[in-house]
């Protein structure tokens, strides 16, 4: 048994504040620093070696944090190495150190011993006095007698430090002797051990409630455990075999054995990052194995997602992996031993673990599709497992990595159809919620468009159009409110935009493909037809016009024609249905022009009177009204098919209507617009009709509306706009036209004008009126053209 | 104060008789190897240093003070001395070697005179030894022997005595504890120790459920005087070393390597002529952060070995 004395008071250390601590002991160091300096500058080693050691017994404090501690041990360290220079000199002038290795271990304190035998340890060594390998091993050795962690940490840095030059490496003269790089692993490997210890240990000392000031305290140490593995990595006689066979093993053991969560993540981490990554590749099982031996608490997701992309990156950079390597079934087999050991490892971290075993498909096998699927279907897997489903709502977090997951191939893949291919990618959004699922679809439209995939099946045009369904049909989980419009309206031309990668060479196939996604965008309601289907109208509309214009191949060209007009007429219904007027008109009209490309007058009669319809019934707002006028007008004098009796009919509409307009303006220019109708518009011969006497009527009506104008300068705005028409049609050899009119109309428009104030709406119809005054001069002068003369300006 | 005693004195201050100046010179004075005592007072002498079975040999000078008067003695001696003397026993010297060499028989001197003197091959069975209440020394007395006063001069010597190799030298090694509070187990590589070896060894921790602040290892010297019950025992601390700085944790093993050779020590001496005796203990503590200390003290032996040359190389742990 012990014996055992009390003392007669336990001593309690006074929290000091640390600056003041610090300042003590930089005073004390300096000034025996300074002793000793000057006692070597005399030789009088013996009493340099007092000073220096009372020098050091300042390191004794345990009245330091790490970080003041640090400090003291910087300025210490640095003064050592005015004794260690000297004592270089010494040895060089042929004193024995093997006496002085002796002498500084009669310090009575082991701090300041060990210290100082470290420093001579190294002088010794240099000396090549004794073999190295025996000093190393004895300095290592002697320094298990400080077990206190701060300080035991600082001094095996001390250590690691003074022998970073002279440790046997493949060079060494006399390995025999010395010792290779085998000892000089062995050291580090032992040193590595015990400070690994030391700083585990902090973990469970003092007090449960500092635990986090301790946590970080630890951290802020970590560099002085891993400089140890940097050493290793310096060693020249560290190769791929040698780390495989000795290194790696010895620091797993030690990591995997200390059983601390802080310890292990670092050191993991640190080993991915200080030893090169054609090591890693070898050693990948033996790593990947240790992995699943950590601490419950270790983040074991980090360090496989860190090595991975580590190993992904280099593997992109360097050429690809070595064949026989199978590193993506390496690490898939790992990650799911590790995620099966770790049953309450958060779902986030499984997912990130698929994350980046995804970016090692990508980057390392992106031909190998099966390999990509494989994570995608072990993802669907680890949800079925958790009966997961909808992910949004179990962890936001998860969802975000689900999302990233997702992304990767379609970011990855040169175009949208590889990932149409991957089985398991359309099954897995469903365990999205509606949020994520609709950010995910926007986000496989916008790949598509950017990366310009063409879908030429329409298989291939269903598979797409399911995937992004939340963009394209109502949801059931979605929410009750509206989008904001803006946001839906931007949404919604995306997926418009879609139709634009919907395309066949073959026009049968093309037809197929359209009306697939017809079919799809159809169930989508009301808001979202207005953006869908006028895109693919459009389409449409242009394949009639090819199969009109390969009637010579294609004897069913007909047929086909009026296939999909009916298909437009169709859809074109629905938008009116659902109350797209006006749309409905314009793509009626758009119809009625393509319908007339084709030739078959009666198909583009009926889209026309269809727009007409719509107009007659529909459209009731004013200014809606003057713009589907002269819409109308335009698309019949762009046709070319209609017979003189379609032509009057629908003519004759437009006259009426250009004259129900509300206001006399409208109704002034919408007249004098359709005079073109008679004039450049075309008879089904494709002949410009030059009807002068109608143009004639038209232009007299619409002077006579301007005339009723009680504005007096809207009257003169008009009069010099008709003007203007009376101008152009004289001058195309309307004879109809004479100068008559032109004489009387700018006498008209001279007198109005001058009884006008002078503002801005004055300069700006004075401005067009004297243009085309100078217009006409301008003519008159010229020997060619109309014939001005008779006219007076 | 008797009356002779002042006799003398007067007749040697006024000159009345003759006296004489004794010096003891050794024959082999420059070559024989010194070593540096510290007495009572601490003093420090050099003495001439003698080992176990050497020759003491030399000469006697006497110089008369008083030229032509003659110096009347009933003979002169020379005489080695080993004695033990006990400070609370000043007067009574125990001897125990004593060897005397006749130099010359009664008569006169008339004139200063050398005399050789060899003790040959003479045993000195103890070391010397300078201690706190006993001392061990070695002596040349060569006294002349007068009616009234006799004329002294002595010459210590100190002495070392060399052992062989001890035949059987195990280690040390215990395990000690304190139930359920801390086990340790300790190893010295050796029980006996020669004065420059170093003592190597480790504690090993089986349990610790206290919390170390630190160990360390202390050389205490212990002299025992005097038998039964008038035993006086006096311990002085050789040395403190602090072996170990913090708390270990199961399963550490701290290495110990303390050398000797900087520390003033004299072989172990057990029971010497039953008069005293001088061991050495290493003191083992440990010192827990309320300042208990927990102690376990093992003698060990020291002996003194014929010197070769050491160095430090030899106790580079293996």
């Amino acid at each position: 048994m012990f014996s055992q004395n009390f003392p007669m008071a336990a001593a309690t250390i006074v929290a000091e504040d640390q600056d003041k601590l610090l300042e003590e002991a930089l005073t004390v160091v300096k000034a025996q620093s300074l002793q000793m300096k000057r006692c070597l500058d005399k030789n009088k080693l013996m009493d340099a070696l007092k000073h220096c050691s009372t020098m050091l017994s300042e390191l004794r404090t345990a009245m330091m944090s790490p970080k003041t501690y640090y400090e003291l041990y910087m300025t210490v360290s640095d003064e050592l190495r005015y004794l260690e220079m000297y004592l270089i000199d010494e040895f060089e002038k042929g004193k024995r150190v093997s006496d002085l290795y002796e002498l500084v271990q009669y310090a009575g304190n082991i701090i300041p011993r060990l210290y100082l035998l470290i420093t001579v340890g190294a002088v010794y060594i240099k000396a090549k006095e004794a073999p190295k390998k025996d000093i190393l091993k004895d300095l290592v050795e002697m320094c298990r007698g400080v077990q206190h962690p701060l300080r035991g940490l600082f001094l095996r840095n001390y250590l690691l430090s003074i022998t970073k030059n002279v440790l046997p490496d493949t060079s060494e003269e006399n390995p025999q002797r010395d010792g290779s790089f085998r000892e000089s692993i062995d050291f580090v490997l032992l040193n590595f051990a015990e400070m690994n210890k030391l700083w585990v240990r902090m973990q469970h000392q003092g007090h449960s409630r500092d635990r986090e000031k301790r946590e970080r305290e630890r951290q802020e140490l970590r560099i002085l455990v891993g400089t140890n593995l940097v050493r290793l990595s310096q060693l020249e006689g560290v190769d791929a075999a040698c780390y495989d066979e000795t290194v790696l093993p010895g620091i797993l053991e030690q990591v995997v054995s200390c059983k601390d969560a802080i310890a292990q993540e670092y050191l993991m981490e640190c080993i991915i990052q200080v030893f090169p990554d054609e090591y890693h590749l070898r050693t990948l099982p033996k790593f990947l194995a240790a992995c699943a031996e950590l601490h419950k608490a270790v983040n074991v997701k980090n360090i496989i997602i860190s090595l991975l992309d580590r190993l992904a990156a280099f593997a992109t950079r360097d050429g690809s992996v070595p064949e026989e390597l199978k590193l993506f079934e390496i690490f898939s087999g790992q990650v799911a031993t590790v995620i099966e050991a770790r049953p309450d490892m958060p779902t986030e971290d499984m997912l990130a673990l698929q994350v980046s075993l995804a970016k090692l498909a990508l980057n390392c096998y992106k031909d190998k599709l099966e390999y990509m699927d494989k994570v995608l279907r072990n993802t669907a897997d680890i949800f079925t497992r958790m009966k997961t489903t909808n992910i949004d709502a179990d962890s936001p977090a998860a969802a975000k990595e689900l999302t990233k997951l997702l992304k990767l191939p379609l970011d990855a893949y040169p175009d949208v159809l590889t990932v149409l291919r991957l089985e398991n990618f359309t099954p897995l959004i469903a365990f999205f919620g509606y949020e994520s699922r609709k950010h995910l679809s926007t986000h496989i439209v916008r790949a598509a468009i950017d990366k310009k995939t063409k879908f030429a099946a329409p298989e291939s045009v269903t598979a797409l159009l399911d995937m992004v369904a939340p963009l394209i049909v109502d949801q059931e989980d979605q929410p009750a409110e509206k989008d904001d419009p803006e946001d839906f309206a931007e949404e919604q031309s995306l997926v418009g935009r879609l139709v634009s990668l919907f395309h066949s060479e073959q026009p049968d196939q093309h037809y197929q493909i359209l009306s697939t996604a017809r079919k799809h965008f159809g169930n989508g309601g009301e808001t979202r037809i207005r953006y869908t289907l006028p895109p693919l109208i459009f389409s449409a509309l242009r394949l009639a016009v090819l199969y009109s214009s390969l009637r010579e191949q294609d004897e069913l060209w007909e047929k086909k024609c009026q296939k999909i007009f009916q298909f437009c007429h169709q859809t074109i219904t629905a938008l009116a249905k659902a109350d797209f007027s006006e749309l409905a008109m314009r793509l009626f009209l758009q119809a009625a022009l393509a319908a007339d490309k084709t030739g078959v007058e009666n198909i583009a009669y009926e889209f026309v009177t269809q727009a007409i319809q719509i107009f007659e019934e529909d459209i009731s707002e004013s200014k809606a009204q003057i713009s589907a006028v002269s819409l109308l007008i335009g698309t019949l004098e762009a046709t070319s098919c209609f017979g003189d009796d379609n032509f009057d009919r629908l003519s004759t509409k437009c006259a009426l209507h250009a004259s129900k307009l509300l206001k006399k303006p409208d109704q002034c220019r919408a007249i004098s617009t359709l005079s073109h109708l008679f004039w450049s518009g075309s008879n089904a011969e494709g002949e410009e009709r030059r009807d002068g006497k109608r143009v004639l009527e038209c232009l007299q009506r619409a002077l006579k509306i301007a005339d009723t104008c009680m504005d007096a300068s809207m009257n003169v705005h008009l009069f010099v706009e008709l003007l203007n028409r009376y101008v152009y049609y004289y001058e195309r050899g309307n004879e109809m036209v004479t100068l008559k009119y032109i004489t009387g109309l700018i006498e008209l428009i001279t007198t109005n004008i001058a009884s006008m104030d002078r503002n801005d709406e004055y300069n700006q119809i004075n401005a067009n009126f004297q243009n085309i005054i100078t217009h006409i001069k301008l003519k008159q002068k010229s020997a060619d053209g109309p014939n001005y003369a008779g006219i007076t300006v | 104060m008797t009356f002779p005693s002042i006799f003398l004195f007067i007749q040697s201050f006024f000159g009345f008789g003759q006296t004489a100046q004794i010096d003891i010179v050794l024959d082999d004075k420059s070559t024989r190897p010194q070593i540096e005592v510290k007495d009572e007072e601490g003093h420090k002498n050099q003495l001439y240093l003698f080992l176990d079975g050497e020759t003491v040999k030399g000469q006697v000078h006497i110089n008369l003070k008083t030229p032509g008067k003659k110096l009347e003695h009933n003979g002169i001696k020379v005489e080695f001395l080993g004695q033990i003397e006990m400070f609370y026993d000043r007067g009574n010297h125990h001897e125990f070697t004593s060897l005397v060499r006749e130099l010359a028989p009664p008569g006169e001197m008339t004139r200063s005179q050398t005399f050789q003197f060899e003790f040959q091959n003479v045993e000195k069975s103890h070391e010397s030894y300078n201690g706190i209440n006993v001392r061990l020394r070695y002596l040349l007395r060569v006294t002349i022997v007068r009616r009234l006063a006799d004329i002294t001069k002595e010459l210590d010597l100190w002495v070392h005595q060399y052992s062989i190799l001890p035949k059987i030298n195990n280690s040390i090694k215990m395990e000690v504890g304190i139930e359920d509070c801390l086990h340790i187990e300790f190893e010295y590589s050796k029980s006996k120790y020669y004065l420059k070896d170093a003592i190597v060894g480790k504690i090993y921790f089986l349990l610790v459920r206290i919390k170390i602040k630190h160990m360390e290892l202390a050389i205490i010297k212990r002299e025992s005087t005097g038998t039964g019950p008038n035993v006086y025992n006096e311990s002085e601390t050789i040395t403190k070393y602090e072996i170990m700085d913090g708390a270990p944790v199961r399963g550490e093993s701290i290495p110990i390597r303390l050398f000797l050779a900087g520390f003033e020590l004299a072989p172990t001496m057990r029971d010497i002529n039953k008069k005293f005796s001088v061991r050495y203990y290493l003191n083992l503590v440990l010192v827990d952060e309320e300042e208990r200390r927990y102690f376990k003290q093992q003698e060990i032996t020291l002996w003194r070995k014929k010197e070769d040359g050491e160095t430090a190389e030899q106790y580079l742990v293996s």
